[in-house]
């Protein structure tokens, strides 16, 4: 189209610009934590003639040290339950689809996304959420880390960020910067606080720079 | 009665006196001279550790006893009448407690002209149109809603509702839209009344200049996504409804409720204690504050609805499209002639496409003629989003301010300066000056011939910021001492994760010589009847805290005139310091907490209101951003290394959060600037990416270094001299950028988003896209 003639905001898009246009830039959204730390693949349900669903089953959950029982369809996500039925809301739903961190939970240790993940496959998991991190008194080092560096604004994307961050942490006590960075690739935060994850992340590995508060 | 009081304005260390009318009983301002202790210190958020640990609730995180799940079934069709709503089957699935069906034309009639209808011209009641029917006008517009017990089955629910619909002819491309014979969104037409300003003459101007250039920019339709979907919990009492909301503005929606409902405000409560992000899209009820409240009523139940992904995505807002023409003239030295934009864009059913506000303020032009039209075509209406039309304007109007620079063989940094507006700080000379500075601007190089392949090339680029919402009355606070030495400070307003919260409590400390974290803060709840405007346009900050100040001014007054006796000296003689009462010889002290519990009633408490902003005083808040960029040649990616931001927001109440809320208006445009689009359908009329794959945020891996500088610039307009900082950071970043991009590859950029498919066509390696 030449210059100066009036152009479209999107009518010249075609499918394939469309496509295009999307399948480049961030290429790590929906990559990092997946590809840091692949999704422990569940094994399949044990085939003891028992079918499950469609209706409601009782589901034995591990969570923050704590068994607990609820009944669920099968097709209810790990995320929902410990949202709508354990009433852990620290845990956020923000994409419901894997795109964004929000719901990352650990999973005997190592982060998911709780959105993509039915309740059924976490049985027999340890499974620790935002509310577990902390120890009994006090904070754990690296929600500290955030309050001082103030590595939030709105704070609803936090809780997967703390919990990417602790299972970076606690594989690879002092991460560089690029190793902080494609860990919590797969996160988003609309506030824009990444540069202050960052150095608390950094900080509690030692090499962040000092905080100013 | 006012009174008349000499003050000092200015940066630090370069004020200057001024005279200011100040309303009776305003506590002395806090002038460039005032020496504060808390005010301008990073403080750390108070509500940090309930962010950290998951255990902040939101309206997300709500769980009332009995509640239900709400859900809403919203139309595939961009265009269409609705023939009939069937919707037995969905009330007879178990788990559904009610199903409440759109029919009627006017069915959110109600909601018209409030802040965030989203429906402005809904206008078919009674048309000529025949039978009334309700009318469609975009993919994902509300036809039915339902409650059930789980959300599973209320998600199951929406699929048994039968609807029939006429689909009409569609339009949902902003040129298609403005030819004559296209499908009409309004009877009216699709094109709204254009606006026209004009300032001396432009003909005259360009006839003066030595230099023109022209060239048409273009921005895509761009969504808020703030990470907490809209939605609501209701729960009816009797006549007295409650709500939960995730809105930056709960008096707003309080009052819309009451109208739609027929109730007086004072039986509606709206709380919001914590929000997960706004960004302009969250004002008023809405279409989903009303249902929510509409599905609790009918169901006799609380309701929780809250919206998916996709739902945010099609019907919750969003910053238009433009398509601008610009010409700018200027003398062979840089001082400009004359601006001459002609603009349109679509917000969808709505309006809110202008762009014109930086062309008209941020420089100084004699000559300055502005054209601008909404467009309306079938898709989602929209809303403001930060610093509504300023981050469009601010790319075509820097970009041609670069390009200038070049054709004159001027730096594009003193063309600005050579033009800038005089203000009563000259800070934006200081901001020009310590963000070039931290960029490294001397090693911008005019744009060398276009790269040989493979080449990767750095280029700087720049832009200036202001925006100019001083805030004001109404607004109010109380301040309260108890017995027991409890500190509590009150205002009704919301935070949207500025700060605000913990911004009260610095400015109650301050005042009563206590650490922030001392101060109690409430807020997010109507019932505290303590008003605040809406948190938007950067006006909480600075509608709010003079109330605050006022009020725990207020309840030191009384403070002191309690201990003063026990202390055996007047109040005047009294001052508090670091938790204690100290005579001002210094000779006697009494702890903070002793001296409220030696009080002869429960608690103290002082209430103060908002006074209108000092005459003459105040003015825009300003900004400038430079950006370094590195882009391959080869696969025309962008990489953004470093932004240097620096901003004013008169006096500064907290540098930590102001940093951070730079930083996030920075993230937010880079993101703009590269990455982020709206895609419709032409043939289905619906959009393509109503999602956070598709739609693509900037994430870690995108992130630059960035340097945010706040400029202490003393303004007196309030009792506090604090300006607005919301809005001003997320205006220049995408003409930095843009600029820089231009700059390292000697082609001119002239469409957001810069994505490589672009580059690679501006280079010539590709057919333009
Ligand atoms: S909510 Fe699970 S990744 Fe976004
Ligand atoms: S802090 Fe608001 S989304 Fe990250």
């Amino acid at each position: 189209m030449a210059r100066g003639k009036r152009k479209t905001a999107s009518s010249a898009l075609t499918r394939r610009a469309f496509l295009k246009g999307v399948g480049i830039g961030s290429g790590a959204i929906g990559a990092g934590l997946l590809a840091a730390e692949p999704p422990h693949r569940p094994a399949p349900a044990k085939a003891a003639g028992a079918t499950l669903g469609p209706g409601p089953v009782a589901l034995g959950l591990k969570v923050n040290g704590q068994t607990q029982t609820v009944r669920v369809e099968p097709r209810v996500t790990l995320l929902d339950v410990l949202r709508d039925r354990l009433d852990l809301t620290g845990t956020k739903k923000i994409c419901d689809r894997g795109e964004c961190g929000g719901c990352a939970v650990l999973l005997d240790g190592r982060p998911v996304y709780s959105c993509m993940m039915l309740a059924l496959d976490a049985r027999g998991r340890s499974i620790t959420t935002i509310e577990g991190i902390a120890p009994k008194s006090g904070l754990h080092p690296l929600q500290q880390a955030f309050i001082d560096r103030d590595a939030l604004q709105c704070g609803f994307c936090t809780p997967g960020f703390v919990i990417a961050s602790k299972a970076l942490l606690d594989r690879n006590p002092r991460p560089d910067l690029d190793q902080v960075r494609e860990t919590l690739g797969g996160h988003i935060c609309r506030c824009g606080t990444y540069p202050r994850i960052f150095e608390a992340v950094l900080s509690v590995g030692g090499r962040g720079r000092p905080a100013d508060t | 009665m006012a009174s008349r009081r000499t003050i000092k304005i200015g940066l630090d260390g370069g004020s200057r006196d001024v005279e200011v009318q100040v309303p009776e009983g305003e506590p002395p301002i806090w002038d460039a001279a005032a020496r504060l202790r808390v005010v301008g210190q990073p403080v750390r958020r108070l509500d940090g550790a309930a962010k950290v640990t998951g255990t902040a609730r939101y309206t997300y995180d709500i769980s009332l006893p009995g509640m239900l799940y709400g859900k809403i079934l919203r139309s595939p069709h961009p265009h269409a009448r609705i023939l009939s709503i069937d919707a037995t089957r969905a009330s007879k699935l178990a788990g559904v407690k009610t199903v409440i069906v759109f029919d009627r034309p006017d069915y959110f009639g109600k909601l018209e002209n409030s802040e965030d209808s989203g429906h402005p011209m809904e206008s078919d009641a009674g048309g000529s149109e025949g039978p009334k029917k309700r009318r469609i006008r975009f993919a994902g517009e509300e036809v039915a809603a339902v409650a059930a017990t789980t959300p599973e089955i209320a998600e199951d629910a929406l699929e048994l509702i039968d609807v029939r619909y006429e689909p009409l002819p569609h339009v949902v491309d902003l040129e298609e839209a403005r030819r004559p014979g296209a499908p009409k969104v309004y009877p009216q037409g699709n094109l709204a009344p254009p606006s026209v300003g004009e300032q001396g003459n432009v003909e005259t101007g360009f006839k003066a200049a030595d230099a023109v250039v022209e060239g048409t920019y273009t921005t895509p339709v761009a969504l808020h996504n703030a990470l907490e979907t809209h939605g609501a919990v209701a729960r009816w009492d009797g006549g007295k409804l409650t709500v939960w909301a995730s809105t930056q503005g709960v008096f707003g929606f309080r009052d819309d409720l009451a109208k739609f409902f027929n109730l007086p405000a004072a039986s509606v409560r709206v709380q919001s204690d914590f929000l997960g992000g706004g960004f302009g899209a969250k004002f008023g009820a809405g279409v989903v504050g009303v249902v929510a409240a509409l599905l609790a009523k009918k169901a006799q139940a609380p309701v929780k609805l809250m919206l998916d992904r996709q739902e945010e995505n099609l019907a919750t807002g969003n910053r238009p499209s433009s398509v601008q023409w610009i010409r700018i003239g200027a003398k062979r030295d840089g001082t400009l002639t004359a601006i001459h934009l002609k603009s349109h864009g679509t917000g969808g059913i709505a309006g809110g496409a202008g762009v014109s506000g930086p062309v008209r303020m941020f420089y100084s032009c004699p000559n300055v003629r502005t054209e601008e039209q909404d467009v309306f075509t079938n898709a989602g209406f929209a809303m403001p989003f930060r610093a509504p039309g300023f981050p469009q304007g601010s790319f075509a109007l820097e970009s041609a301010l670069d390009e200038l620079s070049d054709r004159l063989g001027l730096d594009p940094l003193d063309l600005r300066k050579k033009n800038y507006v005089e203000q009563k700080g000259k800070v934006l000379m200081q901001e020009y000056d310590q963000a070039a500075k931290a960029i490294g601007w001397s090693r911008r190089r005019p744009p060398s011939a276009v790269p040989a392949n493979g080449e990767i090339r750095r280029g700087l680029g720049m832009g200036t910021a202001a925006w100019g919402m001083y805030g004001g009355p109404p607004a109010d606070a109380t301040v309260r001492i108890s017995s027991d030495g409890k500190v509590e400070c009150v205002c009704g307003t919301q935070d949207i994760g500025t700060g605000t919260r913990t911004a009260m409590a610095i400015v109650t400390a301050e005042v009563l010589g206590l650490k922030p974290d001392q101060v109690h803060v409430v807020l997010g709840d109507t019932a505290t009847g303590m008003y605040s405007p809406a948190s938007g346009g950067s006006v909480t900050l600075t509608s709010i805290l003079p109330a605050v100040r006022s009020a725990a001014e207020g309840a030191r007054r009384k403070l002191l005139e309690a201990a003063a006796p026990g202390l055996g000296a007047q109040p005047e003689d009294l001052d508090l310091k670091d938790g204690r009462i100290v005579t001002s010889s210094g000779g006697r002290s009494v702890g903070f907490a002793q001296a409220a519990a030696r009080l002869k009633s429960a608690v103290i408490s002082a209430q103060a209101s908002r006074v209108d902003n000092y005459k003459g005083m105040g003015g825009e808040s300003w900004g400038a951003q430079f950006a370094e960029v590195e882009v391959d040649t080869a696969t025309g990616q962008v990489r953004v290394l470093k932004i240097a931001a620096a901003h004013d927001a008169g006096r500064t109440i907290n540098r930590l959060t102001a940093e951070s809320q730079i930083n996030g208006g920075v993230i937010m445009a880079l993101s703009y600037a590269l990455l982020e689009q709206r895609v419709m359908d032409g043939p289905t009329g619906i959009v393509m990416n109503p999602n956070l794959e598709d739609y693509k945020i900037a994430g870690p891996m995108e992130m630059p270094e960035i340097v945010p500088i706040m400029v202490d610039a003393s303004d007196v307009a309030n009792n506090i001299g604090v300006k607005g900082l919301g809005e001003p950071p997320i205006v220049p970043t995408a003409a930095a950028i843009a600029n820089a991009v231009s700059n390292a590859i000697g082609v001119r950029v002239r469409d957001l988003p810069i994505s490589p498919d672009r580059v690679l066509a501006l280079l010539g390696k590709v057919k333009e896209v």
